[in-house]
């Protein structure tokens, strides 16, 4: 890997120095340096946003530190490369952790800010973590740029991640979080702006982003949502993150640009497709044309863009079925990065059909309920609306979907969300409408997120999502930001129980995994004991489709030293199992692989209080003691009692009963080889 | 008397079978391998110039079965019989069935085996060769007379509870607490009869911090008896020995002579012939040494006492029991390096629970000063029915500190073996410790410092990394793209 990564060190392109802002640096510096400049910088989302927009973010780093070089002297402002849904999706699918990533990251591209995206109290979860566990997180991630956003704009959820971030001198970039709506107006973005300043203490150490997750900012607006801002705060950096999905992108940077926008995020232009961000090369292009200077090593840029092409073919399976633009985003609002796994759950739930159908409800559905369309808010969205969409669908066939939007286009389009105003039938079905709601819908009806940006939603809601109990929950509704409503967490037994699952003491890396989320990095945890480093090493056709034919091989370095290993043979498949022949540095091995239809013996292991585990593998060659000789179901034992007896190589092992009880069932015949843990005895205490 | 050994039946399995063919093939004498139905493959086996089966998995069937293995040798032409160690190696009645086979028997007289194998009568034969006894009861058949010893003689607590036909640390229970007496009690009976078909019980005070060194001796039918100086085996698990090294760190000269020549006349005064080796525990801090128990037969460890006097102990043993002078006097033999051995057992280097299965891959240690003594080859299984040891490795140099080196090399750089777990890590991590380079160490060394030594097992290896991702790219191109991609 070391000497990979020195002579992709040497293929960073030129010898002019493009570098103008790097880890190290202060916040103060790089606003100062950004800010002082008179061009334009951009932020690569090459290596996040725009994996997670279009590919499901399963751009493998094996792929993406080939960009690094590149990178490393192409001018950027900053290489978003981390957070969001990466971090999860590479725990859970990618089996890579975000720790190696910018390990790796760090050492070939050491002049490029690294840049994360974090929702607020949600971190890089769903739901809100305590302050604790935000704090401890936050300070142990080697981040140079903390974007952070709330799907609420509710600014005092920021709090926490701010006030480490700053403190560790490290550059916070408050977001944003824009929509187009007709409640959404400007003056509202300059008081979530207000509250920003206010917390940060200013404008001099952070840069401000507008995050338009779903691009749907037509060209206008934007220009004046920009102006607004800077003629309040003429001093504001200001970013603008902006997917390209109404087809308008483009011409909306520019116009960005021309109201004082200084930094843009873009991808390269062989990894854009319909979700993600606009290209490189072409808003280069097009801002030049257009009297705006962009600071960029445009050969470096070009040669990103032509190393994409050596490896994006891999993951063409990853892409969206949902292909091309789509100006109706503009209604349904679905963010970029939530647009692939939309569909993917849909492909997998067999509704893909109803895609439109679903697209149109959201769109209704937030002319309701008032948030930004953006995780967390965005799954709230999807689950739901994909949800009543299906129930109608269950009960009624594809006519009650027709219906179902028929009745809210009239409610709201006709009606006004008028309650009263539909006739009673009509009254009772919207009342009908949240009855099977997620719980997460109803977490944020009662404020467990924050507060909503237009005010609670209507009465009529809550009697909808609660049913009888809906009074009661209403005067639940918290006013408190979660920051100041969740306990804290017990990071001593939480670093006590992920030791007792993995049967070790965890790195501080598998810990913070384990925060984040539980059951997904206990598998990773496992996967990587299990398989090693493959997730870092294999090229990514042998790490989807493995070795095909005889003869294929793969060559790769671990650890300094070089491996390889071909395929000899793959037999055919007998009794559930199939047997490999590879040469694993031209030694010969036989892996026997279990196909999912592998016949398993089901071994009932010791799970509750009352079941007598076999502390060892071996042979169970007496069942009681010799004082009272065999012992059977119902007999009566004392504790330090031997119950049983197993031996294995030679050596005898009593099973003591560890409390007095009586026997309820013997799960073992005399003479049975039994593994480690399993079940021998039920034991019930007296 | 003269007897020629042309072909020798081995009557045993695994590492000590392997050990005492490489001898006859050295000797040119033919061999006879004996197998049970799991080991029909066995190393030894194919070791063999004929081999003969004698009986089902469980060692009484096989291993054990006395009539099974005297037919094998009568069956295969045999005209001698070597017990190796453990099995049927100290076992009286089946030293007087090889001889009144009519077929010589490598070992000591019945009478003697039968003398040393019940450690009442040893303990008195000691005794009256002057030599010194751990304070003790004997015979004991009930709790309340180990009660009743500990309130008269003041004894304290932990005590050993001995079975008295035991050995190789098999049927020793010790006991910490009153409490504990009782289980520990019926445990060691218990195990004692199903282990040695017998369970006379002796009680003897726990030496603390006791080190355990014993002294290697041969004898001929001629009244020649030379010892071949000292082995330590303080390092153990479960009484069991796991590393053993000569000569012993903790003796002086004048210890060294005394303990060697004590052994010598308690040798002599039982008629002794054939290798033998009588066991002292030592006393670190009285610096006084007891008797424990003569080995009346060829010991696991006795490979390090040949690398330091280059003599080959089995050989010897053919010799001596052909009737042969032993071809040396105690002034001529001088020990002139350090030797060291680990014992490499099918176990968890953790928790000690054994692991059986199939050594798919084995990379025996070379280089230097090395020499490796295993049971098995690459591709073997490890049945779970007998003992799990499978390979001694042993390293020597010029002084201590140079055959622990090279044992750093051979248990870190060069063994691999794959399929099964091994003691490799735990042993690797007990010569690196401080405490034992210093030399400083008891019978609880390795209590003392279990969770030490767990965690200085090395975490990761590359070798054992790229497996791992062999093992994904051979799942993955047997199953194609996954569901979890």
């Amino acid at each position: 890997m070391k000497n990979d990564k020195l002579k992709m060190q040497k293929e960073g392109t030129g010898t002019a120095h493009y570098v103008v802002v790097k880890p190290g640096m202060t916040p103060k510096e790089i606003v100062t340096s950004i800010r002082s400049n008179s061009k334009v910088f951009l932020t690569s989302t090459g290596m996040r946003d725009a994996g997670q927009s279009d590919f499901k973010n399963r751009h493998r780093i094996y792929d993406l530190a080939t960009l690094a070089p590149y990178y490393n002297n192409m001018g950027l402002f900053s290489a978003e490369c981390h957070g969001g849904a990466r971090w999860h999706v590479g725990v859970m699918n990618r089996k890579e952790s975000p720790f190696e990533e910018i390990e790796l990251l760090r050492e070939i591209m050491p002049d490029v800010l690294l840049q994360t995206l974090i929702r607020e109290t949600n971190l890089w979860g769903y739901r809100p973590y305590p302050k604790n566990v935000i704090e401890y997180v936050v300070s142990r991630i080697d981040i140079d740029v903390w974007r952070c956003f709330s799907f609420l704009n509710d600014v005092r959820n920021m709090r926490s991640v701010a006030e480490v971030v700053m403190k560790r001198g490290r550059l916070f970039q408050p977001s944003i979080s824009f929509t187009d709506a007709d409640w959404a107006t400007n003056e509202y973005y300059l008081g979530v702006v207000r509250d920003i300043v206010n917390l940060c203490g200013g404008v001099d150490e952070i840069i401000v982003c507008i995050k338009d997750m779903a691009g749907v900012g037509s060209v206008k607006r934007i220009g004046t949502l920009v102006d607004t801002i800077k003629q309040a705060y003429p001093e504001m950096v200001i970013q603008y993150h902006r997917h390209i999905t109404d087809g308008l992108a483009m011409p909306a940077l520019l116009a960005a640009a021309e109201a004082g926008v200084k930094i843009f995020d873009v991808e390269e232009d062989s990894l854009v497709r319909f979700y993600g961000e606009a290209p490189i090369l072409g808003v280069q292009a097009y801002f030049e044309e257009s009297g705006i200077a962009v600071h960029v090593n445009r050969n470096a840029a070009e040669a990103a863009v032509q190393k994409v092409r050596e490896w994006i073919g891999h993951y063409e399976w990853a892409e969206s079925p949902f292909k091309g633009y789509d100006h109706t985003v503009t209604f349904h609002k679905m963010p970029g990065g939530a647009f692939p796994s939309s569909f993917e759950q849909a492909e997998q739930g067999e509704f893909l059909h109803f895609m439109p159908a679903i697209l149109k409800v959201m769109s209704l559905y937030n002319r309701i309920i008032h948030y930004f369309d953006v995780t967390p808010g965005s799954q709230i969205t999807w689950v739901t609306c994909s949800g009543i969409v299906n129930g109608y669908a269950k009960e009624r066939g594809e006519s009650g979907v027709d219906h179902l939007i028929e009745l809210l286009t009239k409610f709201i389009d006709e009606k006004y969300l008028d309650l009263e105003a539909m006739e009673k039938e009509d009254q009772e079905e919207i009342l009908g409408l949240f009855r099977n709601v997620p719980g997460d819908f109803k977490n944020l009806l009662i404020g467990n997120y924050g507060n909503l940006p237009m005010g609670w939603p209507p009465d009529w809601v809550y009697r909808s999502a609660f049913g009888k109990e809906w009074e009661d929950r209403l005067k639940e509704r918290k006013v408190l930001s979660p920051l100041d409503m969740l306990e804290d967490d017990d990071l001593v037994k939480l670093r006590k129980d992920l030791s007792e699952a993995i049967g070790r003491t965890p790195s501080e890396e598998e810990f913070i995994l384990y925060l984040m989320h539980p059951k997904d990095a206990l598998q990773f945890i496992e996967f990587r004991e299990k398989y090693g480093e493959a997730p870092l090493v294999l090229p990514t056709d042998v790490w989807r489709e493995g070795l095909r034919k005889p003869g294929d091989r793969v060559e790769f370095e671990l650890w300094g030293k070089p491996y390889c290993i071909e395929l000899v043979s793959i037999g055919g498949e007998h009794e559930g199992v199939i047997h490999v022949v590879m040469k694993v540095n031209s030694k010969t091995r036989v892996y026997t692989v279990e196909t999912p239809r592998a016949k398993k013996v089901d071994i009932r292991m010791a799970k509750g209080p009352g079941d007598i585990p076999a502390p060892i593998k071996g042979n169970v060659w007496r069942i009681g003691n010799p004082e009272r000789g065999t012992l059977k179901a119902g007999d009566i034992v004392h504790k330090g009692e031997e119950i049983a007896n197993i031996e294995a190589m030679k050596m005898e092992n009593a099973i003591e009963a560890p409390f007095d009880g009586q026997i309820k069932e013997v799960c073992v015949k005399l003479n049975d080889f039994v593994s480690e843990g399993q079940l021998l005895f039920v034991l019930e205490e007296l | 008397m003269g007897k020629k050994i042309n072909k020798l039946l081995v009557a045993n399995r695994g590492v000590p079978a392997v050990r005492v063919m490489h001898t006859c093939r050295d000797r040119k004498i033919r061999t006879a391998a004996v197998y049970s139905t799991p080991d029909r493959l066995a190393h030894h086996v194919f070791m063999a110039d004929s081999a003969v089966h004698i009986g089902e998995a469980p060692p009484v069937e096989s291993y054990l079965n006395m009539e099974h293995m005297i037919n094998a040798a009568l069956q295969t032409g045999s005209d001698a019989v070597h017990p190796g160690w453990g099995f049927l190696a100290e076992n009286e009645k089946f030293a007087r069935m090889v001889m009144d086979a009519g077929l010589t028997w490598i070992g000591p007289p019945p009478e003697v085996i039968r003398l040393m194998g019940d450690k009442i009568q040893a303990k008195k034969i000691a005794k009256r060769a002057n030599v010194p006894t751990i304070p003790g009861i004997i015979d004991v058949k009930d709790i309340k007379e180990i009660k009743k010893w500990l309130r008269k003689e003041n004894v304290e607590f932990p005590i050993m509870i001995k079975a008295a036909a035991g050995g190789g640390g098999r049927g020793m229970v010790k006991v910490e607490s009153e409490e504990e007496l009782a289980t520990a009690f019926s445990q060691a009976k218990s195990e004692s009869m199903r282990a040695f078909g017998d369970d006379t019980i002796l009680v003897e005070k726990y030496i603390e911090f006791g080190r355990h060194i014993e002294v290697q001796v041969v004898a001929d039918e001629h009244g020649n008896i030379v010892h071949l100086f000292e082995r330590e085996c303080t390092i153990q698990r479960r009484n069991q020995k796991i590393i053993e090294e000569a000569p012993s760190p903790t003796l002086n000269e004048n210890l060294r002579n005394e303990i060697c020549f004590t052994a010598v006349r308690l040798m002599r005064e039982m008629g002794y012939r054939s290798a033998g080796t009588v066991e002292f525990i030592f006393d670190t801090s009285t610096r006084k040494f007891y008797f424990l128990e003569v080995n009346t037969r060829l010991q696991v460890e006795h490979g390090i006492t040949e690398l330091i006097t280059g003599l080959d102990i089995v050989s010897i043993m053919l010799d001596v029991a052909a009737g042969k002078k032993l071809p040396f006097r105690q002034p001529d033999i001088h020990p002139n390096r350090w030797a060291l051995e680990v014992r490499l057992n099918a176990e968890d280097p953790k928790t000690f629970s054994p692991s059986f299965g199939t050594i798919t891959r084995l990379q025996v240690p070379q280089g230097p000063n090395v020499r490796v003594s295993s049971g098995v080859y690459e591709g073997d299984d490890v049945p779970p029915y007998y003992d799990s040891l499978f390979m001694l490795l042993m390293t020597a140099g010029a002084d201590r500190a140079d055959a622990i080196r090279v044992m750093d090399r051979a248990l870190g750089r060069n063994l691999r073996v794959e399929g099964i777990k091994t003691l490799q890590p735990l042993l690797l991590s007990i010569i690196r410790h401080p405490a034992f380079i210093a030399g400083e160490f008891s019978t609880r060394f390795l209590e003392e410092h279990h969770d030490e030594l767990v965690s200085m097992f090395k975490e990761k290896d590359s070798e054992d990394e790229v497996l791992k991702i062999a093992k994904y790219v051979a799942e993955i191109s047997a199953l194609g793209p996954q569901g979890w991609m």
